[in-house]
């Protein structure tokens, strides 16, 4: 009974003891906040991962893919209806991207997808940028330009077409979804009327235009190129990234970021003051979906500052292989101009700035991944070919059609990990009876079978967990490692709870002497000092865990008031880190197992002191006062 | 069984001090009879509280047996000895040694703590609680229950330590110079205390080096070089 009662009276009136306490408190909260928040890193880049590729990749790490894809996907959805929802070929090869505006050329992976499919088997369709304010207009098809221009009642709009989508989506989208989009256009400042610019100015921003942006949130860059005119009480401002509107208000004058008011960046008429109405120009190419990091900046608030206009053309380049691998014959980079209709934002870094998506039957044709009969005439053959329309083509059976990649997404229902790998195990099982079949109906054509049964023997049926086991596993390591480093780092609360504990004994040698001499065992007077410890542990522990998960929930808040405080504070940069917000969850079994470690280790620090104790002989101690 | 309580045979028992070895007891014995109060006397260092402290079971002898109603108290190994020392002895000190951070009824409760598990505690405790405060209230403590040790007087704190040696009820008192650290007046008031417990039957054995305290016992047993010199009767013996 003593001990309990003791230590409980210790607790409270040995105010040393608050520091045990305090340390225990803080390493809790340190340790949980850190597995927390790695954890949740941990879930978001499974989530990710999960979302941008379905639930299992059927796929051939090569670039010149793998044949009867077509038959095996039929087979699929026939043989399993209540397995599979969705399974999309996808084309992956690489390739440069070039922007011609700025001449700027990047390396790409290029991918081929059905869109429709694609939006069905993963999240591809949530990462789209245009497609979300613009609902129905991102499309692969053939297509021009729109650029911006006043209606006739002197609003700056989009083509029609465009102006009705995104009022589609207005009618949709909430009032935190509307702000959002628009969160760059807010009213910035007002200036006085003596500032206003004169005269048109090129290159540079007119000084008292710059003063008046000066220590306000959005600076304006340094050289941009700038036109100011009047247009009756309206002043626009033209720069790199949008355009801007200056309103005369009385003798006041509102500076708006955009006058523009729906989301994205678009051409704009020659002049600004153009009467010309919104429209399309240039001449109509196929659509091409950019990883969001390709063509625009990450801001610190997360959204994105983009540089290329919607519509603008680009020129992709790819290289076509044979099915042995080898480069066709008298090709080299196959050059096709595109239109950047939207941008796709994964969230995966990697992915996001390398990806560039185009329409899968047009990736095929041009990589030469298309069915056709091999020509395998000797140049001599062909020498004694006629020329021109008379020229005999080759007969006999075609190699066909490849892809590199069928992405499946399964139904809700198969939603355990076993369901999963069982679904896993009968696709590979269609896979080999589709290969086998496929191959065996092309037993007479020695040419054609040459050409494929290597391509149909790299393929492999993985789930999204075991495709990306690497890049999980760097952050399952991550998670793990720096774990650990915090744990290390808590025990020095160890040591402070032994120290302290210590120190205690020291000065209670005396009252040990009184305890043992009314008859406590020295295992007693040991047990004292270490349900003392565990009740440090459990108080510590307590309001570290309490405080630890109030922290997580409301980390987001905290860096804003450290944003606040101090713009350098920021930790978490949406610049850097693929997710907007630091993740906020705590998980239960993490909690509870941290704190049960923090009263081991309490109990840990005091057994020192505890040992100490039980030593103490009462004759000794009680001798003198 | 006759009246003896408590008897020691041979009792010897040396401190190492760094080199030396520092003989205290040189083969000291002694018989307790039932409801004697015992005064050692002897002057400082002549090894009377280390007497008393083997007669209580708070030490261990180098040889020589003490045996408390017949049985050797040492050879039950240490777990006996703190039953001993919590249920069967009850010790007073100079220094009155109460735990600063408990109340006077704590303090007075704490050799029933010791006592008790955490279950026997709970089903038990009004009881003992109550016994305890009877106990200090004889000791005229009653409006100091909830005080704090560092807010009693001198005399109050030895009340206090002797209610608690008396709070298991033990068969023998040890008091170790009980009134060496106050003024004559609050020592003969401890005194008193002491000898109406022993009217009750309380076996005592006092420390004291002062002849005046030595005089209210029944027979005062003198220590002298770690051997006993004499034994005489108090002159007010019943």
């Amino acid at each position: 009974m003593y001990k309990l009662f003791l230590c409980l009276r210790y607790l409270y009136k040995r105010r040393i003891v608050f520091f045990a306490v305090g340390a225990v408190c803080l390493c809790v909260m340190m340790v949980l906040i850190v597995i927390s928040v790695m954890g949740g890193f941990l879930n978001m880049v499974k989530d990710r991962s999960r979302g941008m590729l379905g639930d299992l990749i059927v796929e051939s790490t090569t670039l010149q893919g793998f044949p009867f894809y077509e038959e095996f996907i039929a087979r699929l959805k026939a043989e399993m209806p209540d397995e599979i929802h969705e399974a999309t070929p996808v084309i992956i090869t690489f390739g440069t991207l070039r922007f011609p505006r700025n001449g700027m050329t990047k390396p790409v992976q290029v991918v081929g997808i059905d869109l429709e499919e694609t939006y069905r088997v993963n999240d591809f369709k949530e990462g789209l940028f245009y497609e979300k304010y613009y609902p129905g207009t991102t499309h692969f098809e053939r297509q021009q330009e729109p650029y911006l221009g006043l209606t006739k009642d002197g609003q700056i709009a989009l083509p029609p077409e465009l102006e009705a989508a995104r009022r589609r989506w207005e009618a949709n989208a909430s009032p935190q979804e509307i702000a959002d989009a628009w969160r760059d256009q807010r009213l910035l400042l007002e200036v006085e009327a003596d500032d206003l610019p004169k005269e048109l100015n090129r290159g540079r921003i007119p000084a008292g235009l710059k003063r008046a942006f000066e220590n306000r949130l959005f600076q304006l860059p340094d050289k941009v190129e700038v036109a100011v005119a009047k247009k009756g009480k309206k002043w626009l401002l033209r720069h790199a990234y949008g355009v801007n509107t200056i309103q005369r208000d009385g003798d006041k004058l509102k500076v708006y970021y955009s006058a523009y008011t729906g989301p994205g960046y678009f051409a704009e008429p020659e002049s600004p003051l153009s009467r010309e109405g919104p429209g399309w120009q240039g001449r109509p190419l196929p659509g091409v979906i950019l990883g969001t990091d390709l063509c625009a900046e990450r801001l610190r608030t997360g959204g994105y500052a983009r540089y290329c206009r919607r519509g603008e053309m680009v020129a992709l380049a790819v290289i076509p292989f044979n099915p042995k691998g080898g480069f066709q014959e008298g090709t080299g980079f196959l050059t096709m101009p595109l239109r950047y209709v939207d941008d796709c934002r994964t969230g995966v870094y990697d992915i996001d700035s390398m990806s560039v998506y185009v329409s899968f039957e047009q990736l095929q044709d041009i990589v030469n991944m298309t069915a056709f009969v091999p020509d395998d005439r000797d140049l001599d053959e062909l020498a004694s070919e006629p020329e021109g329309a008379a020229a005999t083509r080759p007969s006999g059976p075609a190699v066909p059609a490849r892809t590199t990649q069928v992405q499946i997404k399964l139904k809700p229902t198969v939603d355990t990990r076993d369901k999963v790998m069982a679904a896993r195990n009968r696709v590979q099982a269609i896979w080999e009876r589709v290969s086998s079949e496929g191959l065996a109906a092309l037993r007479d054509a020695p040419n054609v079978l040459d050409r494929i049964e290597g391509p149909v023997s790299w393929v492999k049926v993985q789930t999204w967990e075991e495709k990306q086991a690497r890049y999980i596993g760097a952050v399952e390591k991550e998670k793990y490692l720096v774990t650990i480093l915090f744990a290390v780092i808590s025990v020095v609360a160890v040591f402070l709870v032994g120290v302290i504990f210590y120190m205690i004994v020291q000065q209670k040698t005396r009252d040990i002497g009184i305890i043992k001499s009314v008859g406590a065992t020295s295992l007693g007077v040991a047990g004292i000092f270490l349900s003392y410890g565990a009740a440090v542990g459990v108080v510590g522990g307590a309001f570290g865990t309490a405080l630890g998960t109030v922290f997580v929930w409301y980390i987001n808040e905290i860096q804003d008031l450290l944003i606040w405080i101090s713009p350098s504070a920021q930790v978490w940069n949406p610049e850097v880190y693929a997710f907007d917000r630091i993740p906020s969850e705590v998980n239960p079994s993490d909690a509870i197992g941290i704190y049960i470690a923090a009263i081991l280790a309490s109990v840990a620090g005091a057994l020192i002191a505890a040992w100490k104790a039980s030593k103490v002989w009462p004759v000794e101690a009680l001798r003198y006062e | 069984m006759s009246d003896v309580i408590l008897q020691a045979t041979g009792l010897h028992k040396s401190y190492q001090l760094g080199k030396v070895s520092l003989k205290v007891l040189k083969g000291v014995s002694l018989t307790l009879q039932r409801g004697e109060f015992v005064a050692i006397m002897g002057a400082s260092g002549s090894g009377k509280s280390t007497l008393l402290h083997l007669l209580g079971a708070l030490d261990i002898p180098d040889a020589g047996t003490v045996r408390f109603e017949g049985r050797d108290i040492f050879a039950g190994g240490s777990r006996a000895r703190d039953r001993l020392r919590n249920a069967t002895f009850g010790f007073v000190f100079q220094f009155y040694h109460l735990l600063p951070e408990l109340t006077v009824l704590e303090n007075t409760l704490l050799p029933c703590m010791v006592g008790n598990s955490v279950w026997s505690w709970f089903s038990r405790r009004h009881a003992l609680r109550r016994q305890a405060t009877e106990m200090l209230e004889r000791m005229g403590l009653k409006e100091r229950l909830r005080h704090r040790p560092n807010e009693l007087s001198g005399g109050e704190r030895q009340r206090v330590a002797i209610a608690r040696a008396l709070a298991n009820r033990p068969r023998v008192l040890l008091a170790d110079e009980p009134t060496g650290n106050l003024d004559a007046a609050t020592g003969r008031e401890i005194l008193s205390v002491l000898k109406s417990l022993n009217e009750e039957g309380q076996t005592i054995v006092m420390v004291t080096h002062d002849p005046l305290v030595a005089a209210s016992a029944h027979r005062i047993v003198s220590l002298v070089d770690g051997r006993i010199a004499a034994r005489q009767e108090a002159p007010k013996a019943p």
